[in-house]
């Protein structure tokens, strides 16, 4: 008997449009066009995976989000949550939400804060105490606990944040941009936690617009462009889908490259870019042990001497740009 | 660089709507209510509302008597500067119970009793002292409405030296005299008149008698005007007697404050009440300004994505702000009792019912402007512009009595003016808490209309 475990979320042909805000008051002008935030979006987030879910600004990540977590009504579509259609009563129970702002009342304590919002999610009694004390466990502050949350630093806040989404223990959380403004060492701490609930089983989607973040953090990676998803996969997917593993290959020369006399870097085997004039060569190399001393003994043979070699492998950063363009969104 | 700065700030002036609001409308909109109130409203003396009383009606069985009271009733039924009130018949009189009653209850603030005493007709006042205005307004036209009846023409409205000569070559001085009669005196006071100047005119009174009977009568005119208050000393208006000649003498006006005798402090309830709830209401608005703070922040967002409904949280947030006015209320209260000498404690079951209202109405109002608006800007702006154009028609800067009667009239409209008419009613009038009905039914159902549109305005930030 073959059983298949279904995915955290599954969401199939999702689209949703919103009138554009135009008015001061709660109910604008009539003269209201639409802007169209999914356009037929379908991606799966498998059990205990962590999903990048990655798109330039206006590209409709939080609008799935709010789709995900039952605050926004699709147009149409399908979501499913642990194989089962979402409703906002299945949502509230499985998934945790950490929105991109810090949402918590400054003007409480973490102890307090975590308190509420552990309330809000239906804990009570002992149950409630003891997730707190995880939670302060969890986020290193626990000799903090009675310090008000408006006294503490960006990344101190930003990780009471993500405590107070999952005090319930969700089976999926969903992350807006959880690493935004906080320095390195806090984005690293971020990211040693969520690694604790990923051991718990926690199936996890996060936006960011950290692509190092995503591509170091994260076991799949979505691209979502204008509401579409444009690529999928891992980030080695995402490479063979769209610019290729090869590295990228700079070498530095002593002197500029002269418009006659380079015949051995033409029969070198290698994709190279010579442009005379320049003090520089460029080459696509796939093999890096092999192509690279074959690319030094041309450039050797050619009569130059090689001043630096600069080994560039591709990146998420250039595979996003590759899908999503150069333009400005926004 | 001084100029860049000026730059800036007049640039972010042009972007920002609510700064606009604030600079120049919202002035514009207190000063223009305020100058409605004190030129439409005081300027023109709003009329008082008197209740009338025939006491000879009631202590004598002369008929004679009895008509010439309601004469002096009649003449001040048609003054322009008093609103009679009627009792639950037609008639223009009513008993003086029933007349205290409602002088007591506010539908009245003067009861004037006309009756006769030792041959004179004297009035007996029943006021409400709270309204420092009105009790002097009435004695002036009571006075006034009695000397018509009883005294002689003043001898100002008569042709200076009123000969048969002087009227023949002079034949619009009569008629100027004869316009100058009020036109509600009756028949027999007209022919005392009539007679006194036909004593003038053919010359009886010599011109030394003239000049002395004009004296007299100037000098009764500034005595009466001169005269201490009476609603603040309830003393009889003839104490000028002294100093008259007995045919000018004064009627025996006395003031009795059948509310407010005796307190220490009148208007302290007053003014408690009135700055209490603009604060209340001040207070409400900024705390429904925190469901936009939630809004802006995403605190909403992730609440929502909780257990947490939208009913629940708007219904906290109204057991909240409504706790909190009853409390901020309270303080006000002791303090005005610790201070300023208020009676809280032996009124407090009317106090405890009237401050629940009004602090459940204002929480309701602030969650309507918070729902509302879209950002705390705009709250703010709108909120200031509510809060003071409803405390200034509703009576917590100025007391609605002094406004003219459309003024008073669009005060209802605000529950500033349903809130101080119910604390008047408990502090000022001592009426028991059943006859805080009306007040209490319109602040409750303000405070519900209030919190269902504030509910249905938060639908747009439920599932979208």
């Amino acid at each position: 008997m073959i059983t298949t475990t279904p995915p955290a979320v599954l969401v199939n042909e999702l689209r949703k449009s919103y009138a554009r805000e135009g008015g001061v008051w709660p109910f604008g002008g009539s003269r209201q066009s639409r802007h169209v935030a999914l356009d037929g979006v379908s991606f799966e987030l498998r059990q205990g995976e962590r999903l990048a879910y990655l798109g330039p600004n206006g590209a409709g990540k939080t609008t799935m989000i709010r789709c995900l977590s039952g605050r926004t009504r699709p147009d149409s579509g399908k979501i499913e949550l642990l194989g089962r259609p979402v409703d906002r009563s299945s949502a509230r129970e499985t998934l945790g939400l950490v929105p991109q702002e810090i949402a918590l009342y400054a003007d409480l304590t973490t102890r307090e804060n975590l308190t509420a919002f552990g309330r809000f999610h239906g804990l009570r009694g002992s149950e409630l105490r003891k997730s707190v004390q995880w939670a302060l466990q969890w986020t290193g502050l626990k000799d903090r606990g009675d310090d008000l949350v408006s006294t503490f630093s960006g990344g101190m806040k930003r990780r009471v944040n993500l405590a107070c989404g999952v005090l319930h223990q969700p089976e999926v959380l969903l992350l807006d941009e959880p690493s935004v403004g906080v320095d390195p060492q806090s984005r690293q701490r971020i990211f040693s936690m969520l690694d604790q609930l990923s051991d718990r089983g926690t199936s996890i989607l996060l936006t960011t617009h950290h692509l190092d973040e995503a591509q170091t953090q994260c076991d799949r990676i979505v691209i979502v462009d204008r509401g579409r998803v444009v690529a999928s996969g891992t980030f080695d997917e995402l490479l063979r889908q769209t610019i290729g593993g090869d590295r990228n290959v700079h070498v530095r020369l002593d002197q500029e490259l002269r418009g006659e006399g380079n015949e051995p870097l033409a029969t070198c085997g290698l994709p190279l870019s010579v442009t005379p004039g320049e003090h520089s060569i460029s080459a696509k190399v796939a093999e890096i042990a092999i192509g690279l001393p074959q690319l030094i003994d041309a450039i050797g043979a050619a009569g130059y001497g090689v001043v630096d070699v600069e080994v560039q492998s591709p990146s998420l950063h250039h595979v996003f740009l590759h899908l999503t363009g150069h333009e400005l969104r926004d | 660089m001084i100029w860049k700065v000026i730059e800036i700030h007049l640039r972010r002036l042009r972007h920002n709507r609510v700064e606009w609001l604030l600079t120049f409308v919202v002035p514009i909109a207190f000063f223009s209510i305020f100058a409605l109130i004190f030129t439409r409203g005081v300027g023109t003396t709003p009329r008082v509302k008197v209740v009338l009383v025939n006491g000879a009606a009631e202590t004598t069985d002369a008929p004679t008597v009895t008509d010439r009271c309601q004469e002096v009733l009649d003449s001040l039924g048609e003054n322009e500067g008093l609103k009679v009130i009627r009792g639950s018949s037609d008639s223009t009189t009513v008993d003086r119970a029933t007349a205290e009653s409602m002088v007591r209850r506010g539908t009245a603030t003067i009861a004037v009793v006309i009756d006769q005493k030792d041959e004179q007709l004297a009035a007996e006042l029943l006021n409400d002292a709270s309204d420092q205005v009105a009790s002097q307004v009435v004695t002036a036209l009571v006075t006034r409405a009695i000397i018509m009846g009883s005294a002689p023409t003043p001898p100002s409205v008569q042709p200076p030296v009123s000969t048969a000569d002087n009227r023949a070559s002079s034949p619009e001085q009569p008629l100027q005299s004869e316009r100058s009669q009020p036109e509600h005196l009756r028949p027999g006071q007209i022919q005392s008149r009539q007679l006194q100047s036909e004593q003038l005119q053919s010359g009886q009174l010599s011109p030394q008698q003239m000049q002395t009977e004009q004296a007299d009568f100037a000098q009764f005119v500034r005595n009466v005007a001169s005269k201490p208050a009476a609603g603040e000393s309830g003393a009889s208006a003839n104490d000028g007697n002294a100093i008259l000649p007995p045919s000018f003498a004064p009627p025996k006006i006395d003031v009795v404050n059948v509310i407010g005798e005796g307190k220490t402090n009148p208007v302290i309830s007053v003014y408690a009440a009135g700055i209490a709830v603009m604060f209340l209401l001040f207070g409400a608005t900024t705390g429904g300004g925190v469901l936009l703070e939630e809004r802006e922040n995403q605190t909403l967002e992730r609440l929502l994505a909780t257990h947490m409904t939208m009913d629940q949280l708007l219904l906290g947030k109204w057991f909240y702000l409504t706790l909190l006015g009853c409390v901020q209320v309270t303080v006000m209260f002791v303090w005005a009792q610790l201070v300023f000498g208020l009676n809280l404690i032996e009124h407090f079951d009317g106090f405890a019912m009237m401050t629940v209202a009004t602090a459940s109405a204002a929480a309701s109002f602030g969650l309507f402007l918070a729902t509302l608006c879209r950002t705390r800007g705009q709250l703010g702006g709108l909120s200031v512009v509510a809060v003071l154009t409803m405390s200034a028609l509703g009576g917590s800067m100025v007391p609605r009595y002094v406004m003219s009667e459309p003024l008073q009239r669009a005060g209802l409209w605000t529950f500033n003016a349903w809130a101080l008419d119910g604390y008047d009613k408990v502090f000022w009038r001592e009426l028991p808490p059943g006859e805080l009905g009306p007040q209490l039914a319109v602040l409750m159902a303000t405070a519900f209309v209030l919190l269902l549109a504030a509910r249905l305005l938060a639908i747009r930030w439920e599932v979208t």
